[in-house]
C-alpha cells in the first residue's frame, strides 16, 4: 500500500501508471536514444576527422565542419548540430533547474524557445542586411586525402575519424548499388551513396517532420477546437462545419496536391502541409473537452473572477483537456512520419534531404534487398516507438485502466 | 428513416460544396500554371509568336483561366491600374521581362472591362508611348469571346451571334499601327477606335444589379460550379477528353481494390478481435495483439515493396513466384476463355488486395477487441450470464452488438485512408486506377482531372460516413434517427 496516493497530482499519477507499462517504457527509451542518434549523427558519420594534427598544434576540423554551410545547409541538420555542440550546457541548466526544484514545463519551453531562436539566428546569410557573423561557408578539405598524403610523404600526422568517414551526400557513380560490406555497412544506393550513413541522418529528417508538423496541427487543433467549445454558437457552428468539410476530404489526396503543387519544395514546406491539413482529430478532441469544462464550477469560478476570456481559455480550461490531446499528438507523430516517406516514396519529397522513402523508393526500383529493408525497418522502428508510447500514454490517462 | 436519409443527402450538399470550394482554391491559388509545364515556359519567354499567343489565349479561355479565381472585382478597375500595367509592358519602373509578359497577359484577361480604361488612356494624350500601348492593349482587350465556340450543334440565332463576333474581332484586329508610322497614321487608327468605342460604349456600362451578377458569377468557380451541377468535369487539360468517362472506367479499378479490402478487412479482423477480447490476456490474445500491433506500425509502401520483392514474379525466392508483378490482367489475357480471364484478375489482385487489406484488417481487430472488452464488463452482460444463457449467445449476440459501434464509426475514417493508401497500391503494383491517375494528374497540372478525382473521392467518404451512421441504427436499437 502506498502511503496516501490521493495527494499525487493528476499527472504524477498519470506518470505512476504509464512507468507500470514496461512496453510503453521501453519505448519511451528507445525515443531518447533516437532523439540521441539523430545529435549525435556527425560523431558517428562525417568526412571530417575530430582532431586533426600534423606535428605541432590541434584543430577540430568536425566542430568547424558542423557549421560550415557547404557540409549542412538545410535547417534541420543547423538545428541538430547546433543542439550537439549545446548539449552540455542545456544539460547543466536541466541539472540545475532540477535541483532548485524549478524544471517546470515552462522553464523547458522556454529552452526549447531558445534553441529555436538560435537556430533561426545562425541560419540567415544575412542579418537585416549586415552579413551573419554565424553564417560560414569554408572550402571543404579532404581530410581523408590529406592524411593519406602525409602518410605516403612520410609526415608525421594524426587524425581521429568518425566510425564511418563519409557525408551522407558523397556521391560516387563508381560504386552504384553496392550490397552491404565492411566499407558500407548497408551498402551504397543508386548514386553511390552510404545507405547507413543516410539511414543515420535520416532519423533526424523523421523526427523533425513528425514533431514539427504534429506541432503545427495541434496549435491550429487547440486555438480552433477551443474557440468552438467555448464560446459556442455561430463560432461553433462555423468551425464544425469547417472540420466536417475537412474531414471528408481524403487527406492524403490534398497533402498529395499541395506537396506537388509548391514550387522548389523543402522539407518546411511538407512539414507546414502535413500540419495545415491534418488539424481536425484535435480541433474535435479540444471541442468536446471544453464543451465538457466549461460547465464545470471552477470555469464558472475564473469567469465571475472576471479573468479574461483568453486566460480563462488558455490557462484554466486547456491544461485539463490537454490529456487526449497528447495521446492523439503522439500517434500523430508516427503518422506524419509515414506520411512524410509516402511522399518521398512516390518521389514528391525534398531531394536534398536524406529522406528514409526515397531510398525505399530506389529499393523498389532496383529490387534489392538492402535498399528496402534498412529504410523500411527504420521506419517500422520509429513509427512503433511512438505508437507504443501513445498507447502507453492513452492506457495512463484513462481512468478505467488505473489499477 | 427514409426522412432521415433524405435530410442527410440534402445535408450533404453544402458540405460538397464546401468542400469544392476548398479543393478549388487550393488549386487556384497554388502557384504555378495550368495544362503542364509548356505554359509556364511560354509565359516565361520574353517574346511570345502570334500563334503560341493565340493558342494560348485560346486554351486560357476555354478553360476560364482568364477569369478570377472566385470573385470578380474587375468590375472595380480603374484608370490608374490599367495606367499601370501599361507602363509595366513598356518596361518602365524597373519592370523585368518576365512582369512585361505578365502585365500583358493581366490586359488580356481584364478584357472588357478594360476597354473604357484604355480608351481613355489612349485618349489623354500627354504620353505618346502610353497611346501606343493603350492601342496595343486595346487589341488584346477589345476582342469579345464567342460564345460556346466548342458546342457541336449551336442554335441558328447563337451561329448568327458567333459570326457577328468573329467579324467584329477581325475587324478590330485591323486598328493597329506600326510604332514607326507616322503621326497622322497614328492618330487616323486611334480615331477609328474612338468611332466604335461610341458606337459600342452602352456594351461596358454595367447597372448595379449586372454588378452584382459579374462580381460572383463571372469567376472561375462558378464557371465550375455551372458544369458541376450538369454533372460535367470539364475536360483533361492534357488529353482534351471528357474526365467523367475516364474516371469511370479507372474508378471500376480502384474500387474493386478498395471494396474487396474493405470487405475482407472487416470478415477477417471481427472474429479476431471477438476471440482476443473473450479469451483476453492469453497466449493467443497476447500473440495476436503483439502481431496486430506490428501490422498497425508497418507502413504500406514497406509491405507492398516487400510483397513485391518475396511474392512476385521477380522475387530473388524461385519457390515462391507465384504472382505477377502487377498491372490489371496478362498481356495475352484476350485469347483466354472469360473463366481463365476472371481467374487471371483475381491472380493479378492478391498482392495489391493483401497490401491494402492489412493495415485496415489490423486496425479493425484492435478497435473490435477493446470495443468488446468495454462491453463484456457491462451490466447487461452479466445479467445474461445469470440468466443462464450458454457463453456463446452472451458474446455473440449480447456483447457484440455493442462492442462493434466502435467498428462502425471506424468505417468512417477507413474510407478516406484506404481511398488516399489507393495511391501507394496501384503506383507500386502499377494498377491503372484513380490514384495513380491522380499522381500522374498532379504532375502534368491538370486541373480538372485532380479536381474531379478529390470531388469524388469526397463524395464516396460522404456516403461511407451514411453508411456508417446508419449501420449505428441497425446495430444499436436505443438510436432512432428522425
Amino acid at each position: 500500500m502506498t502511503p496516501e496516493p490521493e495527494r499525487l497530482s493528476y499527472w504524477a499519477l498519470v506518470r505512476q501508471q504509464f512507468a507500470k507499462n514496461r512496453p510503453a517504457v521501453l519505448g519511451l527509451w528507445c525515443g531518447v536514444g533516437l532523439f540521441g542518434l539523430a545529435i549525435g549523427a556527425p560523431l558517428l558519420a562525417l568526412d571530417q576527422p575530430f582532431l586533426w594534427s600534423e606535428g605541432q598544434g590541434v584543430s577540430s576540423p568536425l566542430l568547424a565542419a558542423l557549421f560550415n554551410r557547404l557540409l549542412f545547409e538545410n535547417g534541420v541538420d543547423i538545428f541538430f548540430n547546433l543542439l550537439l555542440v549545446l548539449t552540455p550546457a542545456y544539460a547543466a541548466a536541466l541539472w540545475l533547474l532540477r535541483r532548485g526544484g524549478r524544471l517546470t514545463l515552462r522553464a523547458t519551453s522556454l529552452l526549447i524557445g531558445l534553441h529555436l531562436a538560435l537556430t533561426a539566428a545562425v541560419i540567415p546569410q544575412t542579418w537585416f542586411g549586415a552579413p551573419n557573423p554565424f553564417h560560414h561557408e569554408a572550402p571543404i578539405v579532404d581530410y581523408r586525402v590529406l592524411e593519406a598524403q602525409r602518410i605516403r610523404a612520410g609526415e608525421p600526422v594524426t587524425a581521429v575519424f568518425p566510425p564511418r568517414r563519409i557525408h551522407y551526400r558523397e556521391t560516387d557513380p563508381e560504386r552504384s548499388v553496392r550490397p552491404p560490406g565492411p566499407q558500407f555497412l548497408l551498402g551504397t544506393d543508386l548514386e553511390g551513396r552510404d545507405v547507413f550513413v543516410r539511414m543515420l541522418y535520416g532519423t533526424r529528417i523523421s523526427l523533425t517532420i513528425g514533431v514539427v508538423a504534429v506541432a503545427i496541427y495541434v496549435w491550429i487543433g487547440i486555438v480552433l477546437g477551443a474557440l468552438a467549445g467555448y464560446f459556442g454558437g455561430w463560432v461553433d457552428v462555423a468551425i464544425s462545419r469547417l472540420i466536417e468539410v475537412m474531414i471528408c476530404i481524403p487527406s492524403f489526396f490534398l497533402i498529395l496536391t499541395l506537396v506537388a503543387l509548391v514550387q522548389d519544395r523543402s522539407i518546411f514546406h511538407v512539414m507546414v502541409i502535413i500540419g495545415v491539413t491534418s488539424w481536425t482529430g484535435v480541433a474535435r478532441l479540444v471541442r468536446a473537452e471544453f464543451l465538457q469544462q466549461r460547465e464545470l464550477e471552477y470555469a464558472l469560478a475564473a469567469r465571475a473572477l472576471g479573468l479574461p476570456r483568453w486566460r480563462v481559455i488558455f490557462r484554466h480550461l486547456l491544461p485539463n483537456a490537454l490529456g487526449p490531446v497528447l495521446v492523439s499528438a503522439t500517434f500523430g507523430v508516427a503518422s506524419a512520419i509515414i506520411t512524410e516517406s509516402s511522399l518521398a516514396f512516390l518521389g514528391l519529397g525534398d531531394l536534398s534531404v536524406p529522406s528514409w522513402g526515397e531510398t525505399l523508393n530506389a529499393g523498389r526500383l532496383e529490387m534489392k534487398p538492402w535498399l528496402i529493408f534498412a529504410p523500411g525497418l527504420a521506419i517500422f522502428f520509429v513509427v512503433s516507438v511512438f505508437n507504443l508510447v501513445g498507447e502507453g500514454l492513452r492506457d495512463a490517462l484513462d481512468p478505467q485502466m488505473r489499477t | 428513416m427514409r426522412a432521415y436519409v433524405l435530410k442527410r443527402l440534402l445535408l450533404m450538399i453544402p458540405t460538397f460544396f464546401g468542400i469544392s470550394l476548398v479543393v478549388f482554391l487550393v488549386l487556384n491559388l497554388a502557384p504555378g500554371h495550368p495544362g503542364g509545364n509548356q505554359q509556364a515556359s511560354d509565359l516565361a519567354a520574353d517574346v511570345r509568336s502570334a500563334d503560341t499567343q493565340e493558342s494560348h489565349r485560346i486554351f486560357r479561355e476555354q478553360f476560364g483561366l482568364d477569369r478570377p479565381v472566385l470573385f470578380n472585382t474587375r468590375i472595380w478597375l480603374t484608370q490608374e491600374e490599367v495606367e499601370q500595367a501599361l507602363r509595366e509592358i513598356a518596361g518602365r519602373d524597373g519592370a523585368s521581362p518576365g512582369d512585361r509578359v505578365r502585365a500583358q497577359q493581366r490586359i488580356e484577361d481584364w478584357g472588357a472591362y478594360a476597354v473604357p480604361h484604355l480608351v481613355a488612356a489612349m485618349q489623354a494624350g500627354q504620353d505618346d508611348e502610353i497611346r501606343d500601348l493603350a492601342v496595343y492593349g486595346l487589341r488584346l482587350a477589345a476582342r469579345r469571346p464567342l460564345i460556346d465556340p466548342f458546342e457541336p450543334r449551336p442554335s441558328p440565332e447563337r451561329r448568327a451571334e458567333n459570326q457577328a463576333r468573329r467579324a467584329e474581332n477581325n475587324r478590330l484586329r485591323g486598328y493597329r499601327y506600326d510604332l514607326d508610322a507616322p503621326e497622322a497614321e497614328k492618330q487616323r487608327v486611334a480615331g477609328e477606335w474612338i468611332a466604335w468605342y461610341a458606337q459600342v460604349a452602352d456594351r461596358f456600362r454595367h447597372d448595379p444589379a449586372e454588378k452584382v451578377r459579374i462580381f460572383f458569377l463571372e469567376t472561375r468557380f462558378a464557371r465550375y460550379w455551372a458544369n458541376l451541377a450538369r454533372f460535367d468535369f470539364g475536360v483533361s487539360l492534357v488529353t482534351r477528353e471528357p474526365v467523367m468517362a475516364t474516371l469511370i472506367d479507372k474508378l471500376r479499378y480502384s474500387l474493386s481494390l478498395s471494396i474487396t479490402s474493405l470487405l475482407l478487412g472487416y470478415l477477417i479482423s471481427l472474429p479476431i478481435g471477438i476471440y482476443s477480447a473473450v479469451d483476453k490476456d492469453s497466449l493467443v490474445d497476447r500473440t495476436t495483439t503483439i502481431g496486430l500491433f506490428m501490422l498497425y506500425s508497418l507502413p504500406s509502401f514497406f509491405v507492398g515493396t516487400l510483397l513485391l520483392f518475396w511474392f512476385s514474379e521477380g522475387s530473388s525466392i524461385e519457390a515462391f513466384r507465384w504472382f505477377p508483378i502487377g498491372g490489371w490482367r496478362s498481356a495475352d489475357a484476350d485469347q483466354l476463355t472469360s473463366i481463365a480471364q476472371v481467374r487471371d484478375v483475381a491472380w493479378h489482385l492478391v498482392l495489391p488486395v493483401l497490401c491494402m487489406t492489412y493495415g485496415s484488417f489490423a486496425a479493425l481487430s484492435r478497435y473490435m477487441r477493446s470495443g468488446l472488452l468495454g462491453v463484456i464488463r457491462s451490466d447487461y452482460v452479466r445479467t445474461a450470464r445469470a440468466k443462464g444463457l450458454p457463453e456463446s449467445r452472451v458474446i455473440l449476440t449480447h456483447a457484440v452488438r455493442n462492442g462493434l459501434l466502435p467498428v462502425i464509426t471506424l468505417l468512417a475514417g477507413l474510407l478516406p485512408a484506404i481511398l488516399g493508401g489507393s495511391v501507394i497500391v496501384e503506383v507500386i503494383f502499377d494498377v491503372p486506377g484513380m490514384g495513380r491517375w491522380l499522381i500522374e494528374s498532379i504532375y502534368q497540372r491538370d486541373y480538372n482531372v485532380i479536381m474531379a478525382i478529390q470531388l469524388l473521392s469526397t463524395l464516396l467518404v460522404l456516403f461511407g460516413i451514411l453508411l456508417s451512421d446508419l449501420g449505428y441504427a441497425l446495430v444499436d436499437p436505443r438510436i432512432r434517427y428522425r
